[in-house]
């Protein structure tokens, strides 16, 4: 169906521009009032939700009208969803899914980003949205983890691109099965079994290698056995639990993010944090673990004729509700010693790092920007630290402060939790 | 109808590279219309310049702020004003702020809160122009309209920079009448055939005093969004009562005391729409509420700034109340409800509940008047509807309207609505018919002369005013640079 499911709801747009808003209740001040990085940086209301939807409408009407600005509209978008929160507070109809599609429609018709073309690339040779030194599963050497490959396990921990490859987060792979060693629990990691969750790949528009790389991951994870995923990265998060759901691929598998994960351990009493952690800091929400890490909702049916956008069944719209909010949060409260302050954008209208969507290959530049624009935000909490619970986040993060010489910290949330027991 | 490379050229160098765009692709994503080119000007002096080149080059233009709703011709030039985003000043002790267009309602008005102070919001909502010229909820105790304008910045449709009201004698903002040019009879409307040409690049509006909390105290997630704890001294409360003339007697009481902080006579259509998340929950919420109210009702906020004047307040609406036979809608009693409503109804953060989320659109027939008289006219216009509500081309709203009272008096702002799906021509078509039936029988009745109704009609009626308006727009843009239609906002 593509597009063209969506049409009614892109005609829905009434162009009131909320969507380049947080949600309006929640406006704080002229400062940090803004949700969407691309409408901010770009200013054209081409740029915003509701522009994109605008164009959707229209493509389907006139056909798709390719020209180089409107492949920079497509491109420099994160796709983090953040519009379609503060539309869907007030409207009852889809802003991302129309967007995705029609960056899928992108890439089918060839229009893509030369920078895109090469990550995919790299993925279809190696396994890989970044680029691969060594393999997959060396920074497990000598942790005595087990291959879940070769022995049944209770958890497999998917570990993710960033985090498997990149000698600077290789930190939290291993600080993660600290964690789990510690709390005593039966886990795994594929090794060079594992593979990329196809999620990035998926939000870049290129939606056949993300089911070939779906499908590979659920293959591998159905022949080990195991009933749950706990991954570490937002993107994967995203991916295995609400992505291969909406293409009927994850099956009973229960995903959970290291910081659900934890959060359990912590309240079961399994997992005791008791060293202090003296630090004050500021929580970043990962847009795919927070607004966008809501469970998909299958749902099929046809709009009611008549006077209302009403659909026989009743439609359940993803406003980013049922997001990952209090786990991190109860997590970080949990460790002594640490302070917490919030920032202006959070939970459901939270600023994204900047990562998402392609834009930190496809235009650095903007994915910089939009990160900075968080950093100052934290700082102007106070605190001396953000946290986040995504590989992708940190690493933008942590290059937006070399840029800037800003004095705040970034941690992950495992490297706190890792302080503390 | 591009412009020429040179024409182009020559805008590109006022705003730069990055801020002109007339690639087709990007046209759809603002209206229907095939503009010459999108423009994003930065402050003032670009905006000047770039109609002094309009006028050089006659290439038409309109400006738009947010730009909620709009209808625009082929091949102007369309003015973006995005970028004009700032909050110039706060003046505390005069009580103005200076902002300009692209500063959106809910982002000065979080900034007055921090202050104690307020401003009178527009109905169309949160997410519009600060700007706005129009009617709020809190007309009753601020007025609306150019009341709250005060000293306005405005490039003609020649690229003069005027100066109005004290501006123009001094760099002070406090009035919008002088000491310096007060030029109200020109720049006072939004609607048709009166819209002002030109680019309003800063007003000043006035400012009134805040009691509640410096920021409303949130809990929850969107789309549900709930007050922890109702702030103290403040109350929300829908009574509905067993006529029209018995709820016009209360709300006029309730002007004469000065007790309200805001009266919104909304009907129980909009109470639902705004206390709901999703369509489906609207229509099982609206027959419940339906059947709760005895008639006509409004909805009104007491706001005090001790508990004693809280208390004071209280007591006098009681009293109105029992005189004019009210009954307290008991759902707004419930503390979760009230405090959503209080939230939404002071922040005006749900506007778009009201309007555009049952089908997609909505048209409106919004008159300023004696209260009494456009009330009387309301109760056909809504009558009207019923035959499109049994069809189901518009969404089934009792009939009913809403509006208030202005500035604690007779005078008033009364409007109706028909919501419906813009796709279903059939549907459109019933509501344009239905709005000019309405508009015309307004006039014919002698309820009023909306000027949204025919002009050559209405005009001879009102001291032929749309022959003098066309005169003074042919003065004003001699060249024809600054067609009719636009945005609102």
């Amino acid at each position: 169906m593509g597009l063209e499911q969506y049409k009614g709801d892109m005609e829905m747009c009434c162009r009131c521009s909320a969507c380049k808003f947080i949600p309006m209740q929640t406006v704080k001040g002229l400062q940090y009032s803004y949700v969407c990085p691309s409408i901010s940086r770009y200013n054209f209301h081409s740029y915003s939700g509701g522009g994109r939807v605008n164009i959707g409408a229209a493509a389907l009407k006139k056909g798709f009208n390719y020209t180089d600005k409107l492949l920079h509209v497509v491109y420099n978008c994160q796709m983090d969803g953040a519009c379609g929160v503060s539309c869907n507070y007030a409207m009852d109809m889809e802003v991302l899914q129309p967007i995705q599609e029609f960056r899928i429609q992108c890439v089918k018709d060839g229009k893509t980003h030369p920078a895109l073309d090469k990550v995919i690339a790299g993925l279809r040779k190696t396994g890989s949205m970044v680029p691969v030194k060594g393999k997959r599963g060396d920074w497990a050497a000598g942790l005595n983890i087990k291959d879940a490959t070769k022995e049944k396990v209770d958890v497999l921990y998917h570990v993710g691109c960033l985090t498997s490859y990149d000698k600077d987060f290789q930190k939290l792979a291993k600080a993660t099965a600290k964690i789990l060693q510690k709390a005593g629990v039966d886990f795994g990691i594929a090794g060079d079994a594992e593979t990329c969750c196809g999620g990035r790949a998926y939000q870049m528009g290129y939606e056949a290698d993300f089911l070939s790389q779906a499908k590979k991951n659920m293959a591998m994870i159905k022949k080990s056995g195991a009933r749950t995923l706990v991954t570490g990265c937002a993107d994967g998060y995203q991916a295995f639990k609400v992505l291969y759901d909406k293409y009927d691929l994850k099956g009973n598998l229960e995903v959970l993010h290291i910081s659900e994960y934890l959060d359990r351990l912590i309240k079961d009493g399994t997992l005791k944090p008791r060293k202090k952690v003296d630090i004050s800091v500021t929580y970043h929400d990962p847009c795919r673990l927070g607004r966008l890490g809501e469970p998909w909702i299958h749902w099929q049916g046809k709009k009611i004729p008549g006077d209302r956008f009403v659909f026989d069944p009743p439609k359940t719209y993803r406003r980013g509700t049922q997001g990952i909010y209090e786990p991190p949060r109860d997590v970080l409260m949990s460790l002594p010693g640490l302070k917490l302050t919030e920032m202006t954008r959070i939970k459901e209208y939270a600023w994204c790092c900047g990562a998402g969507g392609g834009v930190n290959d496809s235009n650095p530049d903007f994915a910089m920007w939009t990160a900075r624009e968080r950093i100052d935000e934290a700082e102007s909490t106070g605190a001396g630290a953000i946290v986040t619970a995504c590989p992708w986040c940190e690493k933008t993060f942590n290059e937006a402060i070399k840029e800037t010489g800003s004095s705040l910290k970034v941690y992950d949330i495992v490297e706190l939790v890792e302080k503390a027991i | 109808m591009a412009l020429s490379k040179e024409v182009y050229k020559a805008f590109e160098d006022v705003v730069g590279e990055e801020n002109i765009c007339d690639d087709p692709a990007i046209m759809p994503s603002y209206y229907n219309t095939e503009f010459a080119a999108v423009l994003l000007p930065k402050d003032t002096a670009e905006v000047q310049a770039i109609v002094k080149l309009c006028n050089k080059y006659k290439v038409q233009f309109r400006p738009i702020c947010t730009g909620w709703t709009g209808a625009f011709p082929k091949g102007i030039i369309l003015l973006d004003l995005r970028r004009m985003n700032h909050i110039v000043e706060i003046n505390e002790k005069n009580m103005y702020a200076v902002i300009e267009p692209y500063v959106i309602s809910a982002q000065l008005q979080a900034e007055l809160m921090k202050r104690g102070l307020h401003l009178n919001l527009k109905g169309a909502g949160a997410n519009c122009t600060a700007m706005l010229r129009g009617h709020g909820h809190l007309d009753q105790t601020t007025s609306g309209d150019d009341r709250n304008h005060l000293a306005l910045e405005w490039v003609t449709p020649e690229g003069e920079l005027v100066r109005i009201g004290s501006l123009g004698s001094s760099d002070e903002w406090f009035s919008g009448d002088g000491p310096g040019p007060s030029l109200r009879s020109m720049i006072n409307s939004a609607v048709p055939p009166g819209v002002t040409p030109g680019v309003f690049t800063k007003a000043a509006m006035k400012l009134y005093h805040w009691p509640g909390p410096p920021r409303f105290p949130i809990q929850g997630l969107s789309p549900r969004y709930t007050l922890s704890e109702i702030p103290a001294n403040m109350m929300a409360r829908y009574y509905s009562f067993p006529s029209v003339e018995k709820m016009y007697e209360a709300e006029l009481k309730i002007g004469e005391s000065e007790i309200a902080f805001e009266l919104m006579g909304f009907n129980p259509a909009m109470v639902a729409c705004n206390i709901t998340t999703c369509n489906e929950e609207e229509e099982e919420v609206f027959p419940r509420i339906s059947k709760e109210v005895q008639g006509p009702g409004f909805f009104i906020i007491l706001a005090g700034n001790t508990p004693e004047e809280f208390e004071y307040k209280k007591r006098v609406l009681a009293q109105i109340v029992s005189e004019s036979k009210g009954r307290s809608l008991k759902s707004v009693e419930d503390p979760e409800i009230e405090g959503i409503l209080l939230c939404q109804c002071v922040r005006i953060s749900a506007s778009i509940r009201e309007t555009f989320r049952a089908g997609g659109a909505f048209n409106s027939i919004p008159i300023m008047g004696q209260r009494d008289l456009t009330i009387k006219w309301a109760i056909g216009a809504g009558k009207a509807k019923e035959p499109l509500i049994k069809k189901g081309l518009i969404v089934d709203d009792g009939g009913a309207f809403f509006g208030w009272g202005v500035e604690q008096g007779h005078l008033g702002k009364t409007e109706i609505f028909c919501k419906y799906d813009p796709q279903n021509a059939e549907a459109k078509a019933a509501v344009e018919n239905w709005q000019k039936e309405q508009n015309t029988r307004a006039f014919k009745e002698r309820y009023f002369a909306s000027t949204m109704g025919p002009q050559n009609e209405i005009g001879p009626a009102l001291s032929n005013y749309h022959l003098w308006w066309k005169k003074l727009r042919e003065a004003l843009d001699p060249n024809g640079v600054t067609p009719e239609g636009g945005a609102l906002v």
